[in-house]
């Protein structure tokens, strides 16, 4: 599914990931963890695309295809998908239209009909009912007056409409109590399937209670430090991430 | 030469071409009206740069053009196949450079008490208690062009609503044009009466068939009288070559309801002018609009709202989309005289600018003289947010498209307040086109 090797990228300037790799293979979770400024989400924007980022050196395969041949939306249509740690907020775009459109415009390119608006109405409140988000703000602008929980909770909505092949979760938890952190993340494991992967980048070890992880990293200093199973995380929660960062300066 | 000569010589040009056309009339109520404006334009001389209103407006490309009215005698079989209502459900007003054009035209319905007719077609009598209204509410006293307007006067729309009717179905006024031998001065007047509780809608619209060069110098004149609500939608969907200057007067009696939207989208050159009085308390009117501009396109709205009446309230909301290297000008002003306590008077344009090096002009402009007011005004120019375009781009939408959904998302904090569905996505229809 996706292969990361010696991946060292700069922003500015200052480098940030020196020289990551990693291997995720389809239906596998890999959970992310690591210090604040460690690189977690400059990995997320990367494989979504994001610019402002320059890459020093180092490869990206999604599906066997060199990620950085495509552009944003072209890596969307083929099935990777960022839910954004700060959704930003689309004053006068609809919603429901924003929706529509990103769906149809992902169908279009894989040969398939549009969904007309019954049909997606249809499915539209049929996954936003898995997220519990109340269907009033479908009508509004796209995160326009959203609460941080109904934004994150629109975002994994959007992701299952679109059905990517790879999910990104870019600190989907951070800012959500305990209730929304449920319905997010329920929303997550509805999604999981065999051909479906998913790397959940986070700072607490929380959210994999609910989102059990195959593999957790632990990327500090701009690489992958340490990984290992569901423990790795629990070993974190319980000691934070001094340890590690001196074993690996050792 | 310098520019005030030159338009008091196109002027005085314009004028000397189209006389025979004129002394055709035989009505004593457009004679009069044609008079009264020949004699306030000796006070006047053509706008000009120096004039504080006009300093951001090029008219030398206006005055090195010669315009001629429209003399042919047989209507001109066109067809208009867009249209906002159907049929069925709307009345319909046609003029066709400049000349009323019945055929196309439909008045199916409408009860007599209503008058919705062209100024050429009511009767001797109701001429001229139209013009005597036109005369006495005399807008645009020192504005050269309106008076141009009236000194040329042939035809306009002339629309009386009597006390508590509603007029359900909206008229749907469309000023058309087309190429024809000469350049066409197209200069229809209309005027608007709804008298107390009335109620109605009406669209203008201002159009081509074609990409002819025209210029197009309308005004209409409105007086609500109590209570009374009047919609009013204007769309300038004109040729890519026309010149075009509009001008809105209104007047308003206590408790009466305007409700306006502008959306000044065509021609080389184009200018609105809008400008309200209070003549009660208790009232309230809305002006809302969008400009776009392209390469080489002016585009510019003046509004002027002046609050002489406690309790009045009035919002002007304008947006502008700049996606080419053209000029753009807004220039908003309110005043609030020393009676009009309890004034709540808002001013916003903001403008999106897409592509570098397009000018644009914004000047709003309060004048308080009142000390227990709310009144506030706001102006901002900005770019397309990138983290907005990569949001969009991230779920699969191509580029240009989510270009164009944040672009109509911009206009939509204007759009969203148009309560009738037909207009809203025409406009929607217009803009997604255009950008």
């Amino acid at each position: 599914m996706l292969s990361i090797k010696d991946l060292h990228v700069s922003v500015e300037g200052k480098d940030i990931l020196k020289g990551l790799n990693l291997e995720v293979k389809p239906g596998e979770v890999h959970a992310i963890m690591g210090p604040n400024g460690s690189g977690k989400s400059t990995m997320a924007h990367i494989l979504a695309g994001r610019d402002g980022y320059e890459l020093i050196k180092g490869s990206i395969l999604y599906q066997d295809q060199d990620l950085f041949d495509l552009s944003v939306e072209e890596r969307a249509q083929r099935g990777i998908f960022l839910a954004m740690q700060y959704p930003v907020e689309l004053p006068g775009v609809n919603n429901m239209t924003f929706l529509k459109e990103s769906m149809n415009s992902i169908r279009r390119v894989n040969g398939q009909d549009e969904l007309d608006a019954v049909a997606f109405m249809k499915l539209v409140k049929e996954k936003a009912a898995l997220v519990e988000l109340p269907e009033k703000l479908l009508k509004r602008d796209v995160n326009s007056g959203f609460s941080g929980g109904e934004k994150k909770r629109n975002e994994i909505l959007q992701m299952a409409l679109l059905e990517p092949k790879l999910g990104i979760l870019d600190e989907t938890d951070s800012g959500l109590d305990i209730d929304a952190l449920r319905v997010v993340a329920n929303g997550v494991n509805a999604l999981r399937s065999p051909q479906r992967s998913m790397i959940v980048v986070t700072h607490y070890q929380r959210l994999l209670d609910y989102i059990k992880p195959d593999v957790v990293h632990v990327l500090a200093n701009g690489r992958i430090v340490r990984s290992g199973g569901h423990s790795l995380a629990l070993e974190l929660e319980e000691k934070g991430y001094g340890w590690i960062l001196e074993e690996d300066a050792a | 030469m310098n520019s005030s000569i030159i338009g008091q010589d196109w002027f005085q040009n314009t004028l000397l071409s189209n006389q025979p056309e004129i002394e055709k009339s035989k009505v004593l109520a457009v004679n009069n009206i044609q008079a009264k404006a020949r004699n306030q334009l000796k006070h006047l001389v053509m706008p000009n740069r120096k004039q504080e209103t006009w300093r951001y407006t090029d008219l030398n490309s206006l005055y090195e053009k010669m315009f001629k009215l429209n003399d042919r005698k047989t209507i001109d079989a066109i067809d208009v196949d867009e249209w906002i209502f159907p049929e069925q459900e709307s009345y319909r007003l046609v003029m066709v450079n400049g000349r009323f054009n019945p055929q196309l035209s439909s008045l199916e319905g409408l009860s007599d008490r209503i008058i919705i007719s062209a100024f050429s077609q009511l009767s001797a009598e109701l001429q001229f208690d139209a013009a005597r209204i036109l005369q006495t509410i005399n807008s645009f006293e020192s504005d050269a062009f309106a008076q141009m307007n009236r000194s040329l006067f042939s035809d306009g729309f002339y629309i009386h609503v009597p006390k508590n009717t509603w007029i359900e179905k909206p008229i749907e006024i469309a000023y058309v044009n087309h190429s024809s031998d000469d350049q066409v001065l197209s200069q229809p007047s209309s005027l608007i009466i709804l008298e107390n509780d009335a109620q109605a809608k009406v669209v203008e619209r201002y159009m081509s068939l074609d990409e002819a060069e025209y210029f197009f110098n309308g005004t209409s004149d409105i007086v609500l009288k109590k209570n009374a609500h009047l919609k009013h939608y204007r769309i300038q969907q004109e040729s890519h070559n026309a010149y075009h200057l509009s001008r809105v007067a209104l007047k308003q009696k206590n408790g009466s309801i305007y409700k306006n939207v502008n959306l000044a989208l065509g021609g080389c050159w184009s200018r609105m002018d809008i400008q309200t009085a209070f003549e009660g308390q208790q009232a309230s009117c809305d002006l809302q609009g969008v400009y776009t501009v392209r390469d080489q396109q002016y585009n510019d709205i003046h509004i002027d709202v002046k609050h002489q009446q406690p309790n009045c309230t009035s919002q002007e909301k304008f947006r502008g989309i700049i996606h080419g290297k053209g000029r753009a000008v807004f220039d908003g002003r309110i005043l609030v005289s020393k009676d009009a306590q309890k004034t709540d008077a808002q001013l916003s344009n903001k403008n999106l600018l897409l592509v570098d090096d397009a000018e644009i002009n914004t000047k709003p402009q309060l004048e308080i003289y009142a000390d227990d007011v709310k009144c506030s005004h706001g102006t901002t120019v900005g770019k397309i947010n990138p983290e907005h375009m990569f949001y969009l781009r991230a779920r699969g939408i191509p580029e240009d498209q989510a270009y164009r959904m944040l672009c109509l998302g911009f206009a939509e904090q204007v759009l969203e307040a148009i309560e009738d569905k037909p207009i809203q996505n025409y406009i929607h229809g217009l803009l997604s086109n255009l950008l």
